[in-house]
């Protein structure tokens, strides 16, 4: 479970930001007073375009970045209080999330076990349950720089999943990869989701969206413009498909504020 | 943690080519090069100088003392080809050109001058860049003046010691310990604060930046360790790297003088020997770790706030000439570790490590160096931890 309150997050401006962002202020608001809540077993999706402030979020939920005001509930604990926590709950992916090319997979996997204090024994057992599943044990030995690119995702996945966590959180997972690399990660995600796992994700694909997700939030300029369930969604929009109901969405939000 | 962290990292560092370049191929290899070029080069100049066939031109009548005397000296304090000249002009020319490696001109009133018991002028003409050639002529006419004051007092009917009212004998008390210590000694600490240097600038640069460009960073901050712990963790590895090729430097020399035998001076050999000490390693190591605290403290901040590997470099190789600048006070002799010299970090660690190897070391100094490293050493890993705890310098 995640609850997020009244989530705030500002960025001291430097001077070259406030000279590429063109403006004077000082302070800019990534995040703007937000809330939202995610249950486990159902996936929730965070949609926005770019610098809508997804990525913030998914920081502070992560506990990277601590918010300027607001609370954030993790399983129960409070990330922003209590963040190390926190931490043993989430498992966190990004689709531009790096591997260490000169470790193997089995010593990535027991470096990020180590970190988790997984007992062996429930190591052992996590770790073969898991090279089974993502068909990892041919290539447990070689250096990851050597993998090609859907080994190497089969090993951040691995690597997210190893302690087990409660919440699952995805930056853009599938950004970047093909499809073939990006099914591994649908298909991710699915599982999780029948485990009764949390999962928030966020996306651009609107397919991947409509395939998931149970509940749905759009974000622009760091404020929520709709947080509910997906159905409830699909059954209100007044566009003819999802992809032009968001834009729709963004666009009256953009002539508001005009 | 710190350790699961620092063994991981350690791993990581040490199947990286590049680091184990700066780290121990070319630490290893800088003494035994270094020993082989400066002992060939300086043998062979000053074996080549003493003893190599030279052309003395000279100014003179056929029958002048000086050139008779010369002609007389035997050949085993080298060989030498006469060539008379008529003017100092084209005496000089060639000296300058090199055709001569010595020049000598005296006057017509040479022979007439030793006869009356004047003093007879010569003037010899060499050219500096010809190595220990002006040495070659020195010898000569020293000789052959010597021969002269023999003939003038046996003419007089004196005796020498007559004519020395007082003699004065110079004599050297330091060891060549002390001396080698004092005067070369500089170059030792250089070598490893440099390779001290180097050795922690890679893993830095890679530890800090390389995750964040290779976007490794994120997973690692959501992990439940403490950033100070992986800061530590990191840390320790950097450090280890600097202490590693100052070590690799030290196994270097240690080929140099015990396998592959490229100092065969029995007084440097002794020194060296005397060095090669279990003590001298511990307390040289002992000033060494809190020096490469201080160089991690100096580049993880700046490998932090980078954000790509070519920023980092960029930043951090001018900062290895304020750092190396001062190791370089150890070439200068006659400056000595004192408390002001103490209190400045590099320097203390130069001076204290060249009175270490001189066997002068008074132990309050380096006490004083030693407080004064860790202290800056403390205040690095204290801006280091700032600057780590900064969420806009750790993730891209």
């Amino acid at each position: 479970m995640i609850e997020i309150h009244n989530l705030r997050k500002e960025f001291a401006l430097s001077k070259q930001q406030r000279k590429e962002l063109n403006t004077s202020e000082s302070i800019a608001t990534a995040v703007d007073d937000i809330s939202f809540s995610c249950k486990p077993g159902r996936v929730f999706s965070l949609l926005g375009p770019n610098g809508a402030g997804k990525t913030t979020t998914l920081r502070m939920i992560s506990t990277i970045f601590k918010p300027t005001s607001g609370s954030i509930k993790i399983a129960g604990v409070d990330a922003v209080t209590h963040p190390r926590e926190a931490r043993e709950k989430i498992g966190f992916l990004t689709g531009s999330t790096g591997l260490y090319a000169r470790l193997t997979p089995n010593e990535l996997i027991k470096y990020f076990a180590d970190l988790y204090k997984i007992p062996k024994k429930e190591f052992e057992e996590r770790k073969d349950y898991l090279y089974t599943l993502l068909d990892m044990n041919h290539f447990q030995g070689k250096r990851i720089g050597k993998l090609s690119t859907g080994m190497k995702q089969k090993v951040s996945i691995c690597r997210t999943m190893i302690h087990d966590p409660e919440v699952v959180v995805f930056d853009e997972p599938t950004s970047g990869l093909d499809v073939i690399t990006a099914e591994n990660i649908i298909e991710l995600i699915k599982n999780c989701k029948n485990e009764g796992k949390t999962v928030i994700f966020s996306s651009h694909i609107m397919s991947e969206v409509n395939l998931l997700c149970d509940d749905l939030a759009i974000m622009h300029q760091g404020k929520m413009l709709y947080n509910g369930e997906m159905s409830t969604f699909k059954s209100e929009m007044k566009s003819a498909n999802l992809t032009e109901e968001f834009i729709r969405i963004v666009k009256s939000s953009n002539a508001v504020e005009a | 943690m710190i350790f699961t962290i620092f063994k991981k990292e350690l791993k990581d560092t040490l199947r990286d080519k590049r680091t184990l370049m700066m780290m121990l191929v070319i630490p290893i290899l800088i003494f035994p090069i270094i020993l082989n070029v400066f002992v060939s080069i300086s043998s062979s100049f000053s074996e080549d100088a003493a003893t190599k066939e030279i052309n003395i031109g000279f100014v003179g009548t056929p029958d002048n003392y000086l050139l008779k005397q010369i002609e007389s000296i035997p050949e085993n304090l080298g060989e030498k080809k006469i060539i008379i000249y008529s003017d100092s002009s084209a005496l000089k020319r060639d000296v300058k050109s090199d055709s001569l490696q010595v020049g000598m001109f005296t006057s017509v009133s040479f022979n007439d001058n030793l006869t009356q018991k004047k003093p007879a002028e010569v003037i010899v003409y060499h050219n500096v860049t010809s190595v220990g050639m002006e040495q070659r002529g020195r010898v000569y006419v020293d000789i052959v003046k010597d021969i002269a004051l023999q003939e003038r007092y046996l003419d007089m009917d004196l005796k020498e010691s007559e004519l020395t009212p007082i003699v004065s004998e110079y004599s050297n008390v330091a060891s060549n310990k002390e001396m080698i210590g004092k005067l070369a000694g500089g170059i030792l600490p250089y070598i490893f604060i440099a390779f001290g240097f180097l050795g922690c600038m890679y893993p830095a640069i890679d530890l800090f930046t390389g995750e964040k460009e290779r976007g490794t960073i994120e997973t690692l901050l959501t992990t439940p360790v403490a950033r100070w712990q992986i800061l530590f963790g990191k840390m320790g590895v950097v450090v280890s790297s600097g202490l590693l090729a100052a070590s690799a430097a030290l196994f270097g020399l240690f080929l140099s003088i015990e396998v592959l035998d490229i100092v065969e001076n029995e007084e440097l050999l002794s020194v060296i020997h005397g060095i090669l000490n279990l003590k001298f390693v511990l307390l040289m190591f002992g000033l060494l770790f809190p020096l490469t605290v201080f160089f991690a403290g100096i580049m993880i901040p700046v490998a932090v706030y980078a954000k790509s590997f070519k920023e980092a470099q960029s930043i951090i190789t001018p900062i290895n000439l304020v750092v190396i600048l001062p190791a370089m006070v150890g070439f200068f002799p006659g400056i000595e570790l004192t408390p002001l010299t103490a209190s400045i970090p590099v320097v203390n660690i130069v001076l204290a490590t060249k009175e270490l190897i001189a066997g002068t070391l008074e132990f309050w100094l380096l006490g004083i160096s030693f407080a004064v490293m860790i202290a800056i050493a403390v205040i690095a890993v204290f801006i280091s931890f700032k600057r780590f705890d900064k969420e806009s310098n750790i993730v891209i």
